[in-house]
């Protein structure tokens, strides 16, 4: 079977600094697949390559086994690849409902942009169903500059499945929450994967270990392992880049 | 319950009937009273009131202040002005007007667009200043005299003509063509398409990764402008009688801009208020002191420092309160019928 | 070839000095424009208001019967306050405040309409010629060239060199670049950042009293003088990129040259449209300038 997701010998450096260095990895449809390094491993660069945030200078990244190297943000979204930010990075100045509108707007047929936005069809329903599953009733309507961080990321992760992607990308979408708020994203990103193809960078390692179907490792803009969550923890060169030197 | 940005718009819809009725009003008491001479300036006020809305929907939408969004007012009123002295037809003066401010849009627009922020507002600044600078030279477009001579039309709406010559009819005219520019751009606004364009303005490097271009909303809301500040730039020579090559320059934009500032940016119907706020202070206060710009750039710089939706945001929160009230109560009422 | 060398000696040569003239003044206004924007990001709409100011400053204090050499120095200085006041106090304001270019460029638009009329109340609408503190003219290969542009070349290049010492040179211009490049980073290394901010603006804006008191005898002075000036200066700043000064001293000389020597060729009257078109074609292919920005390279 083809996995859902490829890349091969991406790379890209600024200056240089080898930022991401030839990294192949996959990841099978509908599991969790985790990208996982110490700070400035290359994780997020990682993440720029493949959504179309940045270009790469060499390699090439396959969905559903089509090349897609070079596609821009707009057209891998339009493939079905969605992804959130390790900073938050909403519309700050609309309300919650808004942001989770503009996310789902692409669902409707294109002739919907000429009348005006609706409470009915695919979009509307789509974010009632956010709204509801993401617990924001109360807050449906409340400036998203005014949320508490652990809402803004929740938000973050909401306006990712707006639009029903096939794949799906988190950038350390727990950073910051609280323990409860945590658990809770956690759970969420589990029963995700039965629909999605999850892929997700994560620091908080005990996370990692109970999440993951599959877990790749990154260090200085290298692979540096990949495998199962147990098989990854007891890789000694692993245990070496974790430990070894903070 | 309404998405806040709806509520936003039905707000302005209210501020728009307020400006819309006391224009009526003010129009027939004029009339009554043989003025010509504050009709006329209110109806400058109002052609100019949609050159500032174009501003608007630049930078209180999309996210892109033009510094130079006069030259496609110039251009309408140019075009305006050459096909009026060959033929006295307002509909096909008016039409030609808005054909060539749509392709002096497109064209603005793949230049302009290249580029983002400060850089974006200079070469639209610099595009006029171009422009503005060929007619100002060119023997055969009047040069810097411009053109003069401008016959008085007839405008046939179907169900009866009115005359430009006639202050009253002429104003009611404009006023009208202002009301459709307004409601078109508010309909515009509230379509998914409009969302786009609002979304580039809160965070423009979110939208792409939600599927849209960046690009094409940019431009699209960049003709849009265009033709619209080219359209109102074409009724201009039907009021004035001329043209000039100042009509493009930098001041004229300036001013727009600051009619959009005063009254409100992000709004649509506070660029209106603001251009008819300006146009009246300017000539009460410039009758008795030439010094009517120190009080224009206090008042531009207190909206810019204390006030970001400018005088309208003064009176609008109040308005949307009161329509988050009755939509709730309106919602309660639906489910108790229905429960 | 006589008519060669005649065309050459009387008519392209003093074109081109008078050319040289213009050249330095613009750059003269672009240097404190550029400065404010390479380390503020603030494009300062209010630079030529300021340029006015110092010219008027010099008006009224060489009429109390200070000689013009001292006004020089003397204008600049008395340019500084002014010039924190305004940062401190308004600009700072703005700088968070959504897109802090456009928010601080609508800011000093406001601000030039206030001095502007604040100038039109004290010292009238009408065009003063202050008498020129260098009388007379000088020979130069057979052509008399006005003594005081000769000189303004001279002490232009003077100053011009002088900022550039400042800024790339010394421990203060470090200091000030490193707060451009990465405020953070400069404030935990030390640098009072704003300081460098109010020091910043200050500094550009005595520079454009500077440029207003060198100018004043050649171009008169009156309230709107800065307008003329800006136009040119904002579009050598973009040329030559923005925040970088040897950008605006190439930019600035040579643009005006293309002027002057167009204005022999085609017509004096298509010198700005051509400015513009260069600024516009620069803008779309490379808007970051032909130079870089001072912090940045
Ligand atoms: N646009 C950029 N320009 C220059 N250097 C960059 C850029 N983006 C990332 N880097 C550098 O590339 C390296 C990898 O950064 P990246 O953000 O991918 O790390 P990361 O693994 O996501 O780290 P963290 O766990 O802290 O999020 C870092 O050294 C970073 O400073
Ligand atoms: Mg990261």
């Amino acid at each position: 079977m083809t996995p859902a997701l490829e890349t091969r010998g991406l790379s890209i450096a600024f200056g240089g600094l080898k930022a991401v260095d030839a990294v192949s990895f996959s990841a099978t449809r509908n599991k969790i697949t985790t990208v996982i390094g110490p700070n400035g491993a290359g994780k997020t660069t990682l993440f720029n390559l493949i959504s179309g945030g940045l270009r790469p200078a060499s390699g090439t990244v396959m969905l559903d086994g089509r090349n897609v190297t070079g596609f821009g943000p707009a057209a891998l979204q339009g493939s079905g690849l969605a992804r959130s930010f390790q900073i938050t990075n909403l519309f700050f100045e609309l309300t919650v409902r808004e942001n989770l509108g503009l996310a789902a707007q692409t669902l409707d047929p294109v002739i919907n942009a000429f009348f005006p936005v609706g409470r009915r069809g695919r979009a509307a329903d789509k974010v009632d169903e956010l709204i509801e599953r993401f617990g924001f009733a109360a807050k449906a309507h409340e400036l998203v500059a005014a949320l508490s961080h652990g809402e803004q990321r929740r938000l973050e992760i909401a306006m990712c499945l707006a639009s029903e992607p096939q794949i799906l990308m988190l950038d350390e979408p727990t950073q910051g929450m609280s323990h409860g708020d945590t658990e809770e994203t956690a759970r969420l990103i589990r029963s995700l994967s039965t629909e999605v193809t999850v892929l997700l960078i994560e620091h908080d390692i005990g996370l990692v270990m109970s999440l993951s179907d599959h877990v790749v490792v990154m260090h200085q803009g290298r692979k540096l392992s990949e495998g199962a969550p147990a098989e990854v923890r007891s890789d000694p060169a692993v245990q070496a880049a974790y430990f070894g030197h903070g | 319950m309404l998405d806040r940005l709806d509520i936003s718009l039905r707000a302005n819809h209210v501020l728009f009937v307020i400006l819309f009725t006391a224009a009526f009003v003010f129009g027939v008491m004029a009339s009554m009273t043989g003025d010509r001479f504050y009709l006329r300036l209110a109806t400058e006020a109002l052609i100019l009131s949609g050159l500032a809305l174009s501003i608007d929907i630049l930078l209180g939408f999309t996210g892109l202040l033009s510094l130079g969004q006069a030259l496609f007012f110039g251009v309408g009123a140019y075009v305006s002005a050459l096909v009026l002295r060959e033929v006295p037809s307002f509909w096909l003066a008016l039409g030609a007007a808005s054909g060539a401010s749509l392709v002096a849009g497109v064209v603005g627009g793949l230049i302009a667009n290249r580029v983002r922020g400060v850089y974006f507002a200079l070469i639209t600044f610099g595009m006029a200043q171009i422009v503005a600078k060929i007619i100002y030279n060119t023997r055969s477009l009047g040069a810097s005299d411009g053109l003069i001579g401008i016959p008085v039309v007839e405008i046939p709406l179907g169900f009866v003509t009115l005359s430009a010559g006639n202050p009253l009819e002429f104003f009611l005219v404009v006023l009208g063509g202002i009301t459709l520019i307004y409601a078109g751009m508010s309909y515009v606004l509230s379509s998914p398409f409009g969302r786009v364009m609002i979304a580039l303005k809160a965070n423009e490097k979110r939208v792409p990764y939600l599927g849209y271009s960046t690009w094409a909303p940019r431009m699209v809301a960049y003709v849009l402008a265009a033709v619209i500040a080219g359209t109102v730039g074409g009724l201009y020579p039907m009021l004035r009688g001329f043209v000039s090559p100042e009509l493009m320059f930098f001041s004229a934009s300036g001013d727009a801009l600051i009619m959009v500032i005063i009254g409100g940016s992000g709004t649509l119907v506070g660029a209106i208020w603001g251009a008819i706020l300006l146009v009246a202070f300017k000539s009460v206060v410039g009758s008795w002191t030439e010094h009517h710009l120190i009080i224009v750039g206090l008042m531009f710089m207190a909206a810019v420092l204390f006030m970001k939706r400018g005088l309208i945001g003064l009176v609008k929160p109040m308005i949307e309160r009161r329509l988050v009230r009755i939509e709730a109560a309106r919602e309660m009422r639906k489910e108790g019928k229905a429960p | 070839m006589p008519d060669i060398m005649d065309y050459l000696q009387f008519i392209l040569a003093p074109q081109m000095l008078n050319g040289l003239a213009l050249g330095i003044s613009v750059v003269l206004v672009a240097l404190g424009l550029t400065i404010i924007f390479g380390l503020l990001d603030v494009i300062n709409m209010s630079h030529g208001e300021f340029y006015a100011v110092g010219a008027f400053t010099a008006l009224a204090l060489s009429a109390l019967g200070l000689n013009y050499w001292v006004l020089l120095a003397l204008v600049p200085i008395l340019l500084l306050p002014v010039g924190v006041l305004v940062e401190r106090y308004l600009i700072r304001r703005v700088y968070d405040g959504g897109d802090r270019h456009v928010s601080t460029l609508l800011l000093t638009f406001g601000l030039a309409l206030v001095i502007e009329d604040i100038l039109k109340i004290i010292f009238g609408p009408n065009t003063h010629r202050p008498a020129t503190p260098l009388p007379g003219a000088t020979e130069i290969l057979g052509v008399f060239i006005p003594t005081y542009r000769l000189a303004l070349i001279g002490i232009g290049f003077v100053v011009i060199a002088a900022v550039a010492l400042v800024v790339y040179r010394t421990r203060l211009g470090a200091m000030v670049r490193a707060a451009s490049y990465d405020r953070n980073m400069a404030a935990s290394l030390g640098v009072r950042v704003g300081w460098v901010y109010s020091g910043a603006y200050a500094f550009g804006i005595a520079l454009a009293g500077l440029a207003g008191v060198l100018l004043a005898p050649i171009y008169s002075v009156f309230p709107t003088m800065g307008h003329d000036f800006i136009l040119l200066a904002v579009t050598v700043v973009i040329v030559g990129g923005m925040g970088s000064i040897w950008g605006a001293v190439v930019a600035g000389i040579s643009l005006t040259q293309v002027q002057a020597i167009s204005a022999l060729i085609i017509s004096p009257v298509w010198g700005d449209a051509i400015i513009f078109g260069v600024m516009v074609v620069v803008l779309m292919f490379r808007p970051q300038g032909i130079f870089g920005r001072i912090g940045h390279a």
